[in-house]
């Protein structure tokens, strides 16, 4: 068998070959973003992400978009320019939700016995939704980031509305008012987390009284806008081959 | 071909196990057991826990129990720790094993960081309520901004029953009652699931017809834009103006829902009320301590002044928890923990009565296989050598007085 010679025969085989690879890549494609997105997402979003007591109007709505952006952007990146697939922020978001529900429930729950409404992941499909769209709209890396990353960042808060407003329903607590979100922290006791840690609330975003969450989710917005830049390069960078010339 | 499917299994394999590794990564502390691998220091110079009680050594799923007791923060708090400025009363478990109902300094409700003042003593309580079935460890608990946690004596608590019977039933401020162990979970889950599937519709619109190799060879041949048709284009548009109007949608009809809602409340608590302090009627002075090794016992020469009106004895001497007792002046009627106690493992070389206005230089010695078990005889091996505790003098109608030591140790080989 010389080395020239084709490992199809025929058209019809070559279209299946193809196929198969397709399965295979999108297969192996998802676990690798998966594995590489959740780890970077629990080193930078960690406890905004994993208790129901952290996920306030301020630095939730600021943190999590700004640092859930970065993998969207590099696989947008990948697809969009080397293959027009517009689906490289849903994928990931998919594959980083898929990872975060097996910790939650097989550790957070299976193994430590925290509820799974103290412990559920963020929601981040709406945002990335929106993202695939543009791009395809646009085909535009600038009109993506701005347009996207700006809406990426104001879907966030509202995308999560409806899993988190039934927790910020206040109670009455020996005397004290607190969420529902508070007393499930109270309560399911971590020995790890201590309460002086809890970065909630706290920024100089007190002049805008009420209105905080959606102040937060625009800066969130322009921040995650110079993300999406810098990873779409990181994108372009590692998406791209070089061949060795041949001698 | 076979080649190709070889090395994609093969790759497949490692996405997998990263995928196992990524989930794995975390998980929240489950043990608190860390108590012997704190070093002695920490354990001997920051808080002291004593007086502790708890209140039951087996308990039922849905009941509840106290541990309760002081504890004294050091005067001589080590330099190598953020002082207490912003500490919080926790409780150390393995997990959510008991759910904390409530914990109180001083009478006050702390479920937030407090400011704690050096000297000074404080009374702690902390209700809990069983969830999990097992034996237990409970340890008292203080973690320290910038020094970490440290975890008082413990003891084995057994709970019984079934934890699918437990409930955790909270009223909230707009009249309803509801049970938190499971509140929200379903619509969680509902909502997580759509947005998930909505996701997958729009991966899988895009990979219904073949798409690596071919779309790479139309790029790659300058033919990108004729990959995507108008009617891919529109269905685009149909996701994101759904996307968008859903989320608007819902996040209207979930005000309607909910029209009441605060935000998360946190924040620092000061002014903890400490025990009052009377004035102290004893003075001690610590002449000398030796740590024999192969003794495993501390030697203390003390210098006792007995200021006060009434005749003392010397009670007890209590370091990180383990409480060294003269039996022939105290016994210990709290239960408490078998590992920590020495009955009698305080040996004075003359306890007779101290009268009002003596003073008298005694040998002390506490010996207990204690020091090893707890690796409190590890601090021998500290940059900074020293020992501290607390010591509890007995009057004649039964009150206590304690007096806290700090000095240098010599550990002693032979
Ligand atoms: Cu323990």
């Amino acid at each position: 068998m010389s080395a020239s010679q084709s490992a199809v025969r025929s058209r019809a085989e070559a279209i299946k070959v193809s196929r198969t690879f397709d399965w295979m890549i999108c297969f192996v494609l998802f676990f690798i973003i998966l594995g590489g997105y959740h780890i970077h997402y629990m080193l930078t979003g960690g406890d905004w992400d994993f208790w129901t007591d952290w996920k306030d109007r301020r630095l939730w709505v600021t943190v999590a978009p700004i640092v859930s952006i970065t993998f969207p952007a590099a696989v947008q990146s990948v697809l969009w320019w080397r293959y027009r697939l517009p689906f490289g922020a849903v994928l990931c978001v998919l594959g980083l939700l898929f990872g975060e529900w097996i910790n939650r429930y097989f550790n957070f729950w299976g193994w430590t016995y925290f509820p799974i409404n103290f412990c559920f992941p963020s929601q981040l499909l709406p945002g990335a939704i929106v993202l695939d769209v543009i791009l395809l709209l646009s085909n535009s890396m600038v009109l993506t980031a701005v347009v996207g990353g700006l809406a990426y960042g104001l879907l966030f808060y509202p995308g999560n509305w409806p899993v988190i407003a039934p927790l910020h329903v206040p109670v009455e607590y020996n005397g004290m008012v607190m969420t529902l979100a508070d007393l499930q922290g109270y309560h399911y006791v971590r020995t790890g987390t201590p309460e002086y840690i809890r970065m909630v609330e706290k920024g100089t975003l007190r002049t805008f009284g009420k209105d905080v969450a959606p102040v937060s989710a625009f800066f969130s917005g322009f921040v995650s806008i110079l993300i999406y830049f810098l990873w779409h390069f990181f994108g372009k960078w590692f998406g791209s081959t070089a061949f060795v010339k041949s001698t | 071909m076979k080649l190709i499917k070889d090395k994609v299994a093969k790759l497949s394999f490692v996405a997998l196990l990263m995928t196992v590794t990524a989930a794995m990564f975390y998980t929240p502390t489950a043990s608190a057991h860390g108590e012997k691998s704190q070093a002695a220091f920490m354990r001997m110079r920051t808080i002291h826990w004593y007086d502790l009680h708890w209140s039951k050594e087996t308990v039922a799923v849905n009941e509840t129990m106290t541990v309760n007791g002081k504890f004294h923060v050091f005067a001589g708090w080590p330099e190598t720790v953020d002082k207490p400025e912003s500490s919080f009363l926790n409780i150390g478990i393995p997990g959510p094993v008991f759910i904390r109902q409530g914990s109180w300094i001083g009478g006050k409700l702390v479920p937030r960081s407090v400011a704690l003042e050096l000297g000074e003593t404080y009374e702690f309580k902390v209700l809990l309520r069983a969830r999990r079935p097992g034996d237990w460890h409970v340890h008292s608990m203080m973690n320290v901004e910038g020094g970490g946690p440290i975890i008082g004596p413990g003891k084995w608590v057994t709970i019984t029953g079934s934890m699918k019977s437990f409930t955790n039933p909270v009223t909230t401020l707009t009249g309803d009652t509801i049970d938190l162990e499971t509140y929200n979970r379903e619509n969680t889950y509902f909502w997580h699931t759509f947005w998930f599937v909505v996701g997958l519709a729009w991966v899988g619109f895009w990979i219904r017809k073949p798409v690596f190799v071919p779309r790479l060879l139309a790029v790659d041949a300058g033919k990108a834009n004729t990959l995507i048709t108008d009617g891919e284009k529109k269905v685009g548009m149909a996701f994101a103006a759904g996307t968008m109007a859903l989320v608007a949608f819902l996040m209207q009809t979930t005000n309607d829902k909910y029209p009441v809602t605060t935000p998360l409340q946190a924040g620092l608590l000061r002014g903890m009320i400490p025990i009052e302090k009377h004035a102290p009627t004893i003075s001690v002075k610590v002449d000398d301590a030796t740590y024999r090794v192969p003794g495993r016992a501390m030697q203390m020469t003390l210098t006792i002044t007995n200021n006060g009106d009434e005749p003392v004895r010397l009670a007890e001497f209590n370091t990180a928890g383990v409480r060294f007792l003269d039996s022939k002046v105290w016994e210990d009627d709290t239960n408490y923990p078998d590992d920590l106690l020495a009955e009698d493992g305080l040996s004075v070389s003359d306890n007779s009565a101290i009268a009002p206005g003596e003073k008298r230089t005694v040998e002390v010695t506490a010996s207990d296989a204690a020091w090893e078990v707890y690796r409190l005889a590890d601090l021998i091996y500290d940059p900074d050598s020293r020992f501290a505790g607390l010591l509890f003098f007995s009057k004649e109608n039964g009150q206590r007085e304690m007096v806290t030591v700090d000095a240098p140790l010599i550990p002693s080989f032979i």
